[in-house]
C-alpha cells in the first residue's frame, strides 16, 4: 500500500479546470517532485491533499484511508503537514513559540508547554535556527522564514511533508544549505516528503521521482533524468516552436 | 516565575482590599468600585475572545441584556445568587448555539454581526414583552443590598480576570493566539480552530451574562432598550483598547483608568468631560495604539532579560 494515494482528483473554480482526473502515489521514504509552470495546478494539488479544498472528484487516501475533504487539522493529526508557498509565520509569537504550536497540537502532540519547549528547541536546532528562538517571526529574513517554515511542520511529527517551494528566492548558497537540511529531514527523520519546486537543480539533486503537471493535467512522471529528456515536458516548459 | 509571583501577590492584595472594603467605605464609594469592578470584569471577558483571537465583538451588550432579563424573570422563584451562576451558563449555551455559524465570519463582517446580534435580541425581547405582559419593562421588587451585589461583582470580576490569564498562559492560550496571527496556518498546525474559536466565545459570553443578572437587581427597573444597549459594548471596546488587548492587565488598567477618569471629570466638568474624554481617547489612539499597558510590559520584559 503507498503512503498517499492520490486518485482521479479533479478540481474546478466556476469554468476553470484547475485539476484534471489526476492519479499519484508516494511511497514510504521516498523524496518526491512535482513541478508545473505556474497556473500549472500544483498549489491546488497540495490544497486538496492538505484538506482546504474538498476536491470536485476522486479520492485522497493515506495509510490506505480516506481523507478527502477531511478538515486540515485532521489530516495534520493524521500525519500529513505542510509549509506555505508564501510564508505564514504567527508574526508577533517567537519563533520558538511558533514551533511549539505544532507540537502543542499536531501529531503524538504532547499537552504541556513544559514538555513541548525541549522537543521543539531540537527541532529548531536541526534546521539551523537554534539561534534565533527567541527572536520575533516577523524579523526574520527570508531564508530563515523559510527555515521556520519547515521546523514548524516538523513539530507537527508528520510522516509525509508537502514542502510548497521552500527553496524559491534562496540565493545559491542557501538553497545548496536548505537542500541539505530537507535531505536531513528524509534520511535522519524518517519523514517522507512531496516537495513542489522550480529549482530544477534541487528536484534533480534530491528527488527520486518527478511528477510533471500542465494545465492541471498529469503529462509526465519519471525519474529526474527521464523528465528533462521528456520531449511533452520541453513543450510544456519552453513552447512548441524550439522542439 | 517571579513576575508571576510578583503579580499573583500584588493582585491578591488588592482583592484583600476590596473583600474588606464594605466595612469601612461609603456608599458612593462602594457604589463607584463597584462599578469600576464591572467593566473590568465586562472588559476581561470580552480580551478572552477578542483580544486572544483577534475576533472583534460587539455582542457582550446581548449577552449583559439576556443575564439581566434572565434575572427579571427568575428572581421571584430562585434566589439570586443562583440566578447569577444560572445567567451564565444560559450566556454560554447561547454563545455555543450562535457560535457555530458565527464564528464561519471573519473581520468587519463578524463585527457587524455581533452588533445585529444585540438588536435582534432587544426587538425579540420588545416583542415578547408585549405578546406576554402588554408592556415592556419589568420591575424587580426583591433585590438585595449594595453590599451583597459588591460580593457578587467581586466574585465575578475575580473569576473573569483569572479565566483572563488562564486563557492566554496555557495550551489554550497558544490555540487562541495562532488564531489571530494566522488562523488557517494555525488549523494547518493541527490547532482545532472551530472548537477553540468556539469555548473562547462561550467562556467570554459567561460573564457579561453573570454581569448583567447583578446589575439588573441594582437597577431594580429593566426594560430591553436600556439592557440591551450596544454602548455597553462600545465601552467595553474603548476600555480594552486603552488599556491593551494582548493580556488580562490591559483589561484591568483600561477599566479602572476609564471609569476613574469619567467620573472624575463629569464631577468636576458636567458639560464637557465628554469633550475632554474623546480628547484623551484621541490621543491615545494616535500615540499608543496598543494600550497603555504596553510600554509597562515592554520595560518588564527588558528587565526579565537583565
Amino acid at each position: 500500500m503507498s503512503l498517499l494515494e492520490v486518485a482521479g482528483v479533479s478540481q474546478y473554480f466556476g469554468g476553470v479546470t484547475a485539476l484534471a482526473e489526476i492519479d499519484m502515489t508516494v511511497e514510504k521514504g521516498e523524496i518526491v517532485g512535482l513541478i508545473g509552470s505556474n497556473g500549472a495546478g500544483k498549489t491546488t494539488l497540495f490544497n486538496v491533499i492538505g484538506g482546504y479544498y474538498r476536491p470536485s472528484g476522486g479520492t485522497v487516501r493515506f495509510h490506505g484511508e480516506h481523507i478527502t475533504g477531511m478538515k486540515p487539522y485532521l489530516i495534520c493529526r493524521k500525519g500529513i503537514a505542510r509549509t506555505f508557498q508564501v510564508v505564514r509565520p504567527m508574526r508577533n509569537m517567537t519563533v520558538l513559540r511558533n514551533v511549539m504550536i505544532g507540537r502543542l497540537f499536531g501529531r503524538d502532540r504532547i499537552k504541556t508547554e513544559f514538555q513541548a519547549g525541549p522537543e521543539s528547541e531540537r527541532i529548531l536546532e536541526t534546521v539551523g535556527l537554534g539561534q534565533m528562538m527567541h527572536v520575533l517571526a516577523q524579523d526574520l529574513t527570508l531564508v530563515d522564514h523559510k527555515k521556520l517554515e519547515m521546523a514548524r511542520a516538523l513539530a507537527c511529527n508528520p510522516e509525509l511533508l508537502l514542502l510548497d517551494e521552500v527553496l524559491a528566492g534562496l540565493t545559491a548558497t542557501e538553497t545548496a544549505a536548505a537542500m541539505k537540511i530537507v535531505r536531513n529531514v528524509q534520511e535522519e527523520m524518517g519523514v517522507t516528503i512531496l516537495m513542489v519546486e522550480h529549482v530544477m537543480a534541487a528536484v534533480v539533486g534530491l528527488c527520486s521521482r518527478v511528477i510533471v503537471l500542465h494545465y492541471g493535467r498529469k503529462i509526465a512522471e519519471g525519474t529526474p533524468k527521464e523528465i528533462t529528456e521528456n520531449p511533452k515536458v520541453i513543450e510544456a516548459y519552453l513552447g512548441e516552436s524550439i522542439v | 516565575m517571579e513576575r508571576t509571583r510578583q503579580t499573583a501577590i500584588l493582585l491578591g492584595s488588592i482583592v484583600l482590599v476590596l473583600c474588606i472594603l464594605p466595612v469601612a467605605a461609603s456608599d458612593y464609594v462602594l457604589s463607584l468600585v463597584l462599578n469600576v469592578l464591572m467593566w473590568v470584569a465586562l472588559t476581561e471577558s470580552w480580551i478572552i475572545l477578542s483580544g486572544y483571537t483577534g475576533y472583534i465583538s460587539l455582542g457582550h451588550s446581548a449577552f449583559y441584556g439576556l443575564g439581566a432579563y434572565m434575572m427579571a424573570m427568575a428572581v421571584m422563584h430562585l434566589p439570586c445568587a443562583l440566578v447569577v451562576v444560572m445567567a451564565g451558563f444560559l450566556s454560554a449555551a447561547f454563545a455555543f448555539a450562535i457560535g457555530l455559524p458565527f464564528l464561519r465570519i471573519r473581520g468587519p463582517y463578524f463585527v457587524i454581526l455581533t452588533l445585529g446580534l444585540t438588536e435582534l435580541m432587544k426587538y425579540i425581547f420588545v416583542n415578547l414583552e408585549i405578546k406576554l405582559g402588554g408592556t415592556v419593562g419589568r420591575v424587580i421588587m426583591t433585590a438585595p443590598g449594595l453590599v451583597v451585589l459588591y460580593y457578587f461583582i467581586l466574585a465575578i470580576t475575580a473569576l473573569a480576570t483569572l479565566a483572563a490569564y488562564f486563557a492566554k498562559n496555557s495550551r489554550f492560550g497558544t490555540a487562541l493566539l495562532s488564531i489571530k496571527e494566522d488562523e488557517d496556518a494555525a488549523n494547518a498546525l493541527g490547532v482545532n480552530t472551530s472548537m477553540y474559536k468556539l469555548l473562547a466565545f462561550g467562556l467570554s459570553s459567561a460573564f457579561p451574562g453573570m454581569i448583567g443578572a447583578v446589575i439588573a437587581l441594582r437597577l431594580s427597573y429593566i426594560d430591553p432598550y436600556s439592557v440591551f444597549n450596544p454602548m455597553v459594548s462600545f465601552q467595553v471596546i474603548v476600555m480594552a483598547s486603552l488599556g491593551g488587548i494582548a493580556g488580562f492587565e490591559g483589561g484591568i488598567v483600561g477599566a479602572v483608568i476609564l471609569t476613574l477618569v469619567s467620573e472624575a471629570l463629569w464631577a468636576r466638568y458636567p458639560y464637557h468631560y465628554m469633550i475632554i474624554l474623546g480628547v484623551i481617547m484621541i490621543l491615545i489612539a494616535k500615540f499608543m495604539p496598543q494600550g497603555l499597558f504596553h510600554p509597562v510590559e515592554r520595560w518588564l520584559l527588558k528587565r526579565a532579560r537583565e
